[in-house]
């Protein structure tokens, strides 16, 4: 550590890296309940999938602006992010839809997002350095304007999830038994790819794709291992996102690394201590049982399930 | 509460298969309350398909469902539970998600608040110990409970059941069959289950269904009447009849240890 950076430091300087800590932490925050979702549907590589694609969309913006002239929203990154991401789930609802299909067009989805960002940004030498930045998320500093992008975001998909999170759970925890209650399980499943999609796509833009996968996949794991039930590890899942977006963001000053990687580092750090939890949890669940506990009695802290 | 007889599903003609293709003759019938329904067929029957059709899960390939409700009202407890038992879900969460019946986009939150119904049909389908575990832990013959809990749990009139004891003991097969028994009574319930284990339908069901999709053949009727049947006779008659006896005994009293159903599977 540099013995120059110091916590005080950090914060003495808190306006030059408010916007960037807040927006990660709040990205850290929605990506972590949307994240349990994309556990409970075992699309974690739908995560890695979208984050590439926008990731691809953003490259393409730049080369667009820079080799044929396209301006306004033709050259906007967040448009080409939001346009990549939405046409990936697009293509994964047409075609995805048979279960042994998905796998492979999630691979398509993939491959085409990270080899085309690095074909396309190697044409762009100019705008190299973003387009790193994006790819690995190592940005320090975030624009005034996206920041108030990603706050506009979560307001407007954690009130969606608000309103609608029954359904998207009913319909992620159980597909089958909720087309038969009759409910709009189609339009729910859509409803909450796009979701994923717009929180995606736009975080991508401004944090990078690899936190961006971190927060979709790491918090939920963590809090899947600590919590009995899906409302409860949202809750928690939210709160180990916004605490790895602005941890990881502090540790990266302190120990000038990379922000991106060590905002994912500590997701993986959470998943590691949650797993140690979940684990002392189960063998203290078993050994009341053993003792001849009252079948059902009190909730268990840790999920029994967990091996 | 609707009379015991009272119509909840008239199905007339309907044709289920794949595509336009019907696997099987068309089926007429007519379900109401009260009645315990055994559909019933070897492996690959069928039987599946025709329940997904009626679950709204497999489109027709024609013919008519009308539920007597103007909707599809109806508990369903699968074969297997689609609850990943890797993921967290209490067996209250798992309750619960039966009373999404009328959850749509305008009013996505009807459904709380209904912690009533919930205990109820737990109570009924003797849960309650069960509250807090994880679903995924419990033993098949507590799952299938629990799955009943969830089917009930929306006070439907009907309950369709996959193949409800197919992972279950004797003991515990038995145990589900007499909670069936006893919600089809208490509830008035309808019934429709598939099952391959013959006697003990034969000593539960009011009505049975027979499919065979190789032999584009189709049964249906009471109990007593398709036993009677000749082509039922030739298939199953010395199996059943064991089921039939033992029900009997049950009615006139005491059932002797000499009476204990054959365990025979249809297709195995």
């Amino acid at each position: 550590m540099d013995s120059d950076l110091t916590l005080s430091l950090f914060f003495e300087s808190w306006e030059l890296f408010a916007d960037s800590v807040l927006a990660g932490t709040i990205a850290g925050a929605v990506l972590g309940f949307l994240g349990v979702y994309i556990i409970l549907r075992r699309m974690v590589f739908l995560s890695a999938a979208l984050s590439q694609t926008a990731g691809l969309g953003v490259t393409l913006s730049y080369w667009g602006a820079l080799q044929l002239g396209l301006t306004g929203i033709f050259a906007s990154p967040t448009v080409g992010s939001a346009a990549a991401t939405f046409g990936a789930v697009l293509v994964l609802s047409l075609l995805g839809e048979r279960r042994g299909s998905r796998d492979g067009i999630l691979g398509v989805v993939f491959l085409l997002g990270s080899a085309g960002s690095l074909i396309v940004g190697t044409q762009i030498v100019e705008e190299l350095q973003d387009i790193q930045t994006l790819l690995f998320g190592t940005a320090v500093a975030v624009l005034p304007e996206d920041f108030h992008m990603v706050l506009g975001v979560a307001v407007v998909v954690t009130v969606i999830h608000l309103w609608w999170g029954s359904g998207f759970s009913a319909v992620a925890l159980d597909a089958e038994g909720s087309r038969v209650r009759g409910m709009p399980t189609r339009v729910l499943e859509i409803g909450l790819l796009l979701t994923v999609a717009l929180t995606i796509s736009v975080t991508t833009r401004v944090l990078g794709a690899l936190p961006v996968f971190g927060f979709s996949v790491l918090p939920a794991m963590a809090a899947i291992r600590l919590m009995p039930n899906v409302p409860r590890a949202m809750v928690v899942a939210a709160v180990i996102g916004a605490i790895c977006g602005f941890g990881g963001y502090v540790l990266a000053f302190l120990y000038s690394l990379p922000v991106g990687a060590m905002q994912a580092m500590l997701g993986v750090a959470f998943v590691i201590v949650a797993s140690g939890f979940g684990a002392i949890g189960s063998r203290l669940a078993g050994s009341r049982a053993g003792k001849g506990v009252e079948e059902g009695e009190g909730a268990p802290v840790a999920n029994a399930a967990r091996p | 509460m609707q009379s015991a007889d009272a119509e909840v599903l008239k199905i007339d003609g309907l044709e289920v298969g794949y595509g336009r293709t019907a696997i099987l003759p068309p089926v007429h019938l007519t379900v109401r309350r009260g009645e315990m329904w055994a559909v019933l067929g070897h492996n690959g029957g069928g039987k599946t398909t025709l329940l997904r059709t009626l679950l709204g899960l497999l489109p027709r390939v024609g013919g008519g469902i009308v539920w007597a409700s103007g909707r599809r009202h109806v508990g369903y407890v699968p074969q297997r539970s689609s609850v990943d038992a890797d993921l967290p879900a209490r067996t209250i969460d798992v309750v619960r998600k039966g009373l999404h019946q009328d959850w749509s986009f305008l009013n996505p939150l009807g459904w709380l608040g209904q912690g009533a119904t919930v205990d109820r049909a737990m109570r009924d389908t003797r849960t309650p110990p069960l509250r807090s575990r994880q679903f995924g832990t419990l033993s098949e013959g507590e799952k299938q409970r629990v799955l009943m809990a969830q089917a009930l749990v929306s006070d439907p009139p009907m309950l369709i059941l996959d193949e409800p004891t197919s992972a279950m003991d004797l003991n515990a097969e038995r145990a589900t069959f007499e909670l069936l028994e006893e919600l089809r009574r208490d509830r008035n319930l309808a019934v429709m289950l598939v099952s391959h284990h013959l006697a003990v339908v034969a000593e539960y069901a009011s009505h049975v269904l027979l499919v065979d999709k190789d032999a584009r053949f189709l049964l249906s009727g009471t109990v007593e009447e398709v036993a009677a049947h000749p082509a039922w006779q030739e298939r199953f008659g010395r199996v059943f009849d064991a089921g039939l006896a033992r029900r009997r005994a049950v009615v006139a009293g005491p059932v002797s240890t000499a009476s204990v159903v054959q365990e025979v599977l249809l297709g195995q």
